[in-house]
């Protein structure tokens, strides 16, 4: 089942499947390079295994794992990352 | 070849304790400043050993030696193009496949490289075992187990750096990537090898690949053709894999560094939750997580304001004192009193406004970072702090400002990207900081009202708001959401904070002192020659006409810039002189309405002498000036409007 990292329970784990560039963004070439190229850069690649602890109350950051490390990323980043659920 | 000095760089993640080893390295011969023509800031010390003088840059904490923030572009300009003997490469070894990720970007960047695998008692705090001779025969560069906070393999880190540069530079292997990808490099490493570069063949061919803006650029400058064939190459990765190509790269990258790192490691998690997890999920928690947040935030800085006041006090004092005893000695000859009021005054202000705030402050924002505290505030307040385009992180700094706007923008440095601190710096010179508010209550609480006080505080926080947001809208560069690591809680190291403290201190301090010495000479001056009264003559076009204030008012602002409580000092006195009263109540032409626009004016017009330092210290002198020279003018326009909705209102 594919979900958006942002939809995810506390608990949910999952395969990240792709990012979504920012799709209003203005820059000629590369369409949000710099966004997508710093999730990358976090270890949130294709493949990446990925678990949600937590998020913070209203609409705040969610807390992941991802690579032995621990995460806090915002809602508006997860929305874009999609997510192959694990059961 | 033998030479007596060497240049070794620290590289490594954020929170990885490289400060840590910095500092055990180089001790009290150290020097902190910023990169040349940016707001970076970067540390440099000296170490005497084995005969040689060795020269120590600590270079900024990043994740990757990309183009996403400018401290990535300073750390790979550094190391490819000064070409430093040896990189130190700091490593968490407790989150070892993050931080492999960027030792092998520094190994692709070709640099001699010894490893410090750092935090070795957290790794197995956490039950990790590493077998870092297997992962020294992996990465082809020594690897060194060391505890930064107990000294631990500091020693053999130096002796295996020194090693390594006696030896000769070595090579490090680099990595491979997949058969398609490596096909293409090697294709493009061809056509780069003919231009002349600083950077290593191959590695330029990689960032091409990527797509990386900088050295896309250069290259097609140097020669179109192959940042054309770059981007086909790249075209058919993307092709293959149905990923683009950056994305390829990144992530044979991750797997590379996850492989290494299972190899080397064996986890053995412990069956109970750890006090430091628990302390995690408590100080996070949904509920839980804010008062507890209110509670260490309220407290620590209720700490730095009552031990600034205090000593801000206890200064002021003394200083008074002296001012008796100077007078005796030299009398009050114009010499005298512009020497006293002009440059004596303007040490004092530093040492008895910033001082006493700087110092605690400092150390409670290296605690909350170092600690692990800060990353679970920004986590909690990210959502807030966005309405304003700013981070979770910025809202320490904006509270602080709150006390007083220097150290606020000395703490604007904790924000990650140059867009992000020019932003947090600007929000927080609008804070009313605690001289304000003396005005604020002062003045607008005392003689109009506590409502109305408690009106303009409200303002405040608007004009914050909206001038955050088109702040937010008008700056250049991408706006970037919050990815933050929340490392593990960890005890900080005292020694190291109390040293990032005394050196940040001194930068300071000379860099603030002669801006504020120099500022206060001048208005003093102008004082002595009679200048002011012209001056508030020239003003009163904005003064009298447009916010309808008494003329003197010109002289307070002015003055105002070197401390704003000084504001209502100087009007207390030019009134009595002027009218013969001290009270506030019984001054002709200045009613609640005067007041209230007079307060506005001085919340908002310029950030004091001293916070401009920090600006220019901070952002440079340009945006510096920009920033103060804004709020004037804002400042004035807001005045303005305010004098006119209040007069419609009948006050």
């Amino acid at each position: 089942m594919e979900k958006r990292l942002s939809e995810l329970k506390p608990g949910e784990s999952g395969v990240i499947i792709s990012i979504q560039a920012r799709p209003n963004h203005r820059r000629r070439r590369h369409h949000g390079w710099g966004f997508q190229k710093r999730l990358e850069d976090m270890g949130l690649t294709p493949g990446a295994r990925i678990t949600v602890v937590k998020s913070a109350p209203f609409h705040g950051p969610i807390e992941i794992r991802v690579r032995g490390s621990r995460l806090a990323i915002g809602r508006g980043m997860a929305k874009r990352i999609l997510v192959r659920v694990e059961k | 070849m033998k030479k007596d000095k060497i240049i070794v760089a620290l590289a490594g993640n954020a929170n990885v304790g490289k400060s840590v080893i910095f500092n055990h390295l180089t001790g009290l011969h150290q020097h902190v400043g910023n990169w040349p023509g940016k707001t970076v800031e970067k540390a440099e010390g000296t170490l005497h050993f084995k005969g040689y003088t060795i020269d120590i840059i600590d270079l900024p904490g990043i994740y990757s030696l990309s183009t996403f923030s400018i401290e990535e572009l300073i750390s790979r300009e550094y190391i490819a193009v000064e070409n430093p003997d040896l990189v130190i490469n700091v490593v968490d070894a407790s989150v070892l496949e993050r931080n492999l990720f960027f030792t092998l970007q520094l190994m692709e960047l070709e640099a001699p490289m010894v490893v410090a695998l750092n935090q070795m008692d957290m790794a197995k705090k956490k039950g990790i075992k590493i077998d870092h001779k297997k992962l020294e025969k992996m990465l082809g560069a020594p690897v060194v187990p060391t505890v930064a906070t107990s000294r631990t393999g500091i020693y053999e880190l130096m002796l295996a750096s020194v090693d390594t540069i006696e030896r000769g530079i070595e090579k490090t292997a680099g990595i491979r990537y997949g058969e398609e990808v490596e096909a293409r490099i090697q294709k493009l490493s061809k056509m780069v090898s003919k231009l002349q570069l600083p950077y290593p063949v191959r590695w330029v061919a990689i960032k091409l690949l990527e797509g990386d803006e900088q050295i896309e650029g250069r290259i097609r400058q140097l020669d179109p053709n192959i940042s054309f064939a770059a981007r086909k190459l790249a075209k058919e990765i993307e092709g293959i894999h149905g990923h683009s190509c950056s994305t390829v790269i990144t992530s044979e990258r991750y797997e590379i560094a996850g492989r290494i790192a299972r190899e080397v490691q064996q986890i053995v998690p412990s069956t109970k939750l750890p006090m430091r997890e628990r302390l995690h999920a408590v100080t996070t928690h949904k509920i839980l997580g804010y008062p507890i947040m209110a509670t260490v935030i309220l407290s620590l800085f209720f700490a730095i304001f009552s031990f600034g006041d205090y000593t801000s006090q206890l200064l002021s004092v003394l200083f008074e004192h002296f001012h008796s005893i100077y007078e005796s000695l030299f009398g009050t000859e114009i010499l005298a009193t512009l020497i006293w009021g002009g440059i004596i005054e303007g040490l004092i202000a530093g040492i008895t406004i910033a001082l006493p705030y700087l110092i605690p402050f400092y150390l409670v924002l290296y605690f909350l970072e170092d600690s692990g505290y800060l990353s679970r505030i920004a986590f909690l307040m990210d959502n807030l702090m966005h309405k304003i385009g700013l981070h979770g992180k910025a809202f320490i700094p904006a509270m602080l400002g709150y006390g007083c706007n220097v150290p606020a923008c000395l703490g604007c440095r904790i924000m990650e990207t140059e867009r992000e601190r020019l932003l947090a710096t600007f929000v927080v010179t609008l804070v009313p900081c605690a001289a304000t508010s003396v005005i604020i209550l002062g003045l607008v609480g005392a003689y109009v009202g506590f409502q109305w006080a408690l009106l303009l505080y409200i303002i405040d926080l608007l004009i914050i708001f909206v001038l955050g947001r088109v702040a937010f809208k008008m700056l250049p560069g991408e706006p970037t959401g919050l990815i933050m690591e929340m490392h593990d809680y960890r005890t900080p190291h005292l020694e190291t904070i109390v040293k990032e403290t005394w050196f940040r201190l001194k930068e300071f301090v000379k860099m603030a002192f002669p801006l504020i010495i120099v500022g206060s000479f001048i208005i003093k001056l102008m004082e002595v020659l009679g200048l002011l009264k012209i001056i508030a003559y020239v003003l009163n076009p904005i003064t009298v006409v447009w916010l309808g204030l008494p003329a003197i008012t010109g002289i307070t602002l002015i003055f105002g810039v070197l401390r704003k409580e000084l504001t209502l000092l100087m009007l207390l006195t030019l009134f009595k002189t002027e009218f013969g009263t001290a009270d506030f109540a019984n001054v002709p032409g200045f009613g609640p309405r005067e007041m209230i626009v007079f307060t506005l004016v001085t919340m908002l017009y310029i950030p004091c002498i001293s916070t401009i330092a920090a600006l220019v210290k901070e952002q440079g002198w340009k945006r510096a000036l920009f920033i103060t020279f804004f709020e004037i003018a804002f400042a004035i326009v807001v005045g303005g409007i305010a004098y006119r909705l209040l007069m419609l209102t009948g006050m």
